[in-house]
């Protein structure tokens, strides 16, 4: 397989601050590749540059071959983008929304009627639905600007968190759209906030504070990052600082309403006891399989410390 | 430069927007007729009447048949005969704008075949009225001479010469003939200005803008794109305008409707220019309205509307050479009143063309592709 897009060092400032610092990856064609960080770690900046929308400060990037710096118009053709906020006509229907963007790409009328039809079609959405956009729930919208997304055939198309503010029901139906289009050999550069949307992905860059601290799969990751065994802790009274301190134990995380605890030599039994032993109720606990919640939140808590 | 496919889904999409949108309807369409109506009827600066006062210090025969004389003049309504200290408080609260002395002596004077003067004085703080209160109080001196001379019997060896001044186009003067034109310039600006600004930088505040600006779209294409569909509304405006200007007002329409269209049609690509321009140079809407309004209020009050332009401070007759709207008044009263053809107005029309030009591509130019 063949890089698509290539970023090598990428850097963009806007004024003293600096939102992204020197990033460098590789995405291959036809690749889900998640891009996940806190609010303000840099997603949309990169993204912006990786479309055309933002000059990068320092660094290269190429997206399909064409450098983001030196050739945007080539750049354009070549991808998709769907914004944060959502950014079609809230006064247009779905088909004079596509008809618009269509007729932007340069498309011709008639075939780009055609081509926005079937679209409405794979996500679901109707051709002839008399609403505007604006009247339309934030799923249903999230998908028509999908389809307006890959309207002229992008090779490559970035949704900057795409299932934001969207129902679990609808977050599927999307991902199951993102999966196919990634099976035709399209690639797709996602960002969210919902860690178990990254598990979706082939592979996973983690941003923290504009700098990329993380890439790998997502089974990687939680290899290299949550190593040993990981135990899910509940009930109440449960002391951290105390937990901290036993044999064995390396971590100690809130997650969820309990505790995420880790160590290589913990069992099950051991644990339990101790955490009763220091004043822990109605105490349960049990071997769970690490998550990406648990890798970002171990890559967060080295890169802040360090 | 332009692509045409772009161009006509731009155009398309701006229509339906607009066309969707009731307040921009009534806006685009109802206020402009309105308007019209409404400073077509305030607009009235012609001179009718003066107020008048008399005093009359000689109390002669000569006296009492000069100002009898100057009453029986349509243009002053005669307020009566009173003191000096009541002329001057009259003058004063604005009840009456002209005051006539006819000083003692003045009978005698007359009698005796002497230079005889009598004073006036006239409210100087509407210049309009009091030009025309004194031209009006000379004609009735002059008059009352020759009457004189001629009672003498002495007409004979003075060579008589009067002018017969024959006033074309606007013979009874009526200002609104002359303001229509100029309101219906400064109508179209304001809309069309504010319009496409406020609808750019609405694109830009909603977010519709980083969609766009991720599309292959040409600068030029989206300007001209976003030009088109208003520049219809504001040819529909014109027709309206000139319909109720014509029906309301009696304006005329005395040269060719083409040159009309085709003056109107380059003022709007200009004026949307000037819109589209602001729009690069502002964030929010608000802004654009604000920036607007900076550059239209100079622009109608420097357009020759109210004030000739020749009777400007020299030094800022060639910023009027920049100002749209001053071209437009000028081929509009040309074509309406004069009954001027293409050939007449050529030359403000070849200075608007390339003003409409230049502001399109300035505006295209400055449009950035990028958000940062
Ligand atoms: N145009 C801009 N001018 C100045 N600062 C900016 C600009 N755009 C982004 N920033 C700043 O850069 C940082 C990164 O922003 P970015 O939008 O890339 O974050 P993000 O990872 O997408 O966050 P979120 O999850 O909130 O969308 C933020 O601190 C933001 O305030
Ligand atoms: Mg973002």
């Amino acid at each position: 397989m063949s890089a698509i897009i290539e970023v090598v060092g990428l850097e963009k400032r806007f004024g003293t601050f600096q939102a992204v610092r020197g990033v460098s990856f590789q995405v291959d064609r036809g690749e889900i590749f998640g891009y996940l960080g806190a609010n303000g770690a840099g997603k949309s900046t990169t993204i912006r540059i990786l479309c055309g929308l933002m000059t990068p400060s320092g660094g290269t990037a190429s997206v399909a071959g064409h450098d983001v710096a030196s050739d945007p118009e080539g750049v354009r053709f070549s991808v998709g983008y769907m914004s944060q906020r959502f950014s079609l006509y809230p006064d247009l229907t779905a088909m004079e929304n596509l008809d618009f963007f269509g007729g932007a790409y340069r498309l011709a009328r008639r075939a780009r009627l055609r081509r926005a039809e079937a679209l409405l079609g794979d996500v679901g959405l109707s051709a002839d639905d008399p609403r505007t956009a604006g009247a339309m729930p934030g799923g249903v919208r999230q998908r028509l600007a999908l389809a307006a997304a890959l309207l002229h055939g992008p090779q490559v198309v970035f949704l900057d968190e795409p299932t934001a503010g969207v129902d679990p029901e609808a977050r599927r139906t999307f991902w199951r759209i993102i999966r196919k289009l990634s099976d035709s050999g399209t690639t797709v550069f996602v960002t969210t906030h919902y860690m178990d949307e990254a598990e979706y992905c082939h592979r996973v860059g983690l941003m923290v504070d504009g700098a990329l601290v993380a890439l790998d799969t997502p089974s990687g990751l939680k290899r290299a990052h949550v190593p040993g065994r990981l135990f899910a802790v509940r009930g109440t009274g449960l002391d951290v600082a105390r937990l901290r301190e036993l044999a064995g134990v390396t971590h100690v995380e809130p997650f969820g309403a309990g505790l995420h605890v880790r160590g290589d030599l913990l069992t099950a039994e051991v644990l339990s006891e101790a955490v009763r032993a220091h004043g822990g109720q109605g105490v349960l606990v049990e071997e769970s399989a690490p998550t990406l919640e648990d890798v970002f939140l171990a890559v967060a808590a080295r890169s802040s410390a360090g | 430069m332009i692509d045409l496919v772009s161009l006509a889904a731009i155009v398309r999409k701006e229509f339906i927007q607009a066309l969707r949108d009731r307040r921009m309807l009534a806006m685009l369409l109802g206020i402009p007729v309105l308007q019209i109506i409404i400073f077509g009827f305030a607009a009235n600066l012609e001179f009718n009447r003066a107020d008048t006062v008399f005093v009359d210090e000689d109390r002669s025969e000569e006296s009492r048949d000069f100002l009898r004389g100057l009453t029986a003049e349509k243009t002053f309504l005669a307020h009566g005969v009173v003191t000096v200290a009541e002329m001057e408080r009259e003058l004063r609260n604005g009840t009456s704008q002209v005051g006539v002395v006819v000083p003692r002596g003045f009978g005698r004077r007359v009698e005796g075949v002497e230079a005889a003067t009598v004073q006036a004085f006239v409210d100087g703080s509407d210049p309009t009225r009091a030009v025309a209160a004194t031209a009006a109080l000379e004609q009735y001196a002059s008059r009352r001479t020759l009457e004189a001379l001629r009672g003498l019997g002495g007409v004979a060896g003075v060579a008589r010469v009067t002018f017969e001044p024959r006033l074309l186009y606007n013979p009874s003067l009526k200002s609104r003939l002359f303001m229509v034109p100029g309101t219906a310039a400064s109508i179209l600006v304001i809309l069309t200005t504010i319009v496409t600004a406020m609808g750019l930088a609405r694109e830009r505040e909603v977010g519709t803008m980083e969609q766009l600006l991720v599309t292959p779209i040409r600068p030029l294409t989206l300007m001209v794109g976003k030009t088109i569909p208003y520049a219809v509304f504001g040819l529909v405006d014109v027709t309206l305008i000139l319909v109720v200007g014509n029906l309301v007002f009696d304006v005329p329409m005395r040269g060719g409707v083409a040159v009309v269209y085709l003056g109107a049609l380059v003022y709007l690509v200009s004026t949307l220019g000037v819109g589209l321009l602001i729009a690069t140079v502002v964030e929010t809407q608000q802004q654009a309205l604000m920036v607007g309004f900076f550059f239209l209020l100079p622009a109608i009050l420097l357009s020759g509307f109210m004030t000739p332009i020749e009777a400007m401070p020299r030094w800022i007759v060639p910023l009027t050479y920049l100002n749209p709207v001053r071209y437009f008044v000028a081929i509009l009263r040309a074509v309406l009143l004069r009954g001027a053809g293409l050939r007449d107005v050529a030359e403000p029309m070849g200075s608007l063309a390339a003003l409409s030009l230049g502001v399109l591509l300035l505006s295209a130019a400055r449009f950035r592709r990028t958000l940062g």
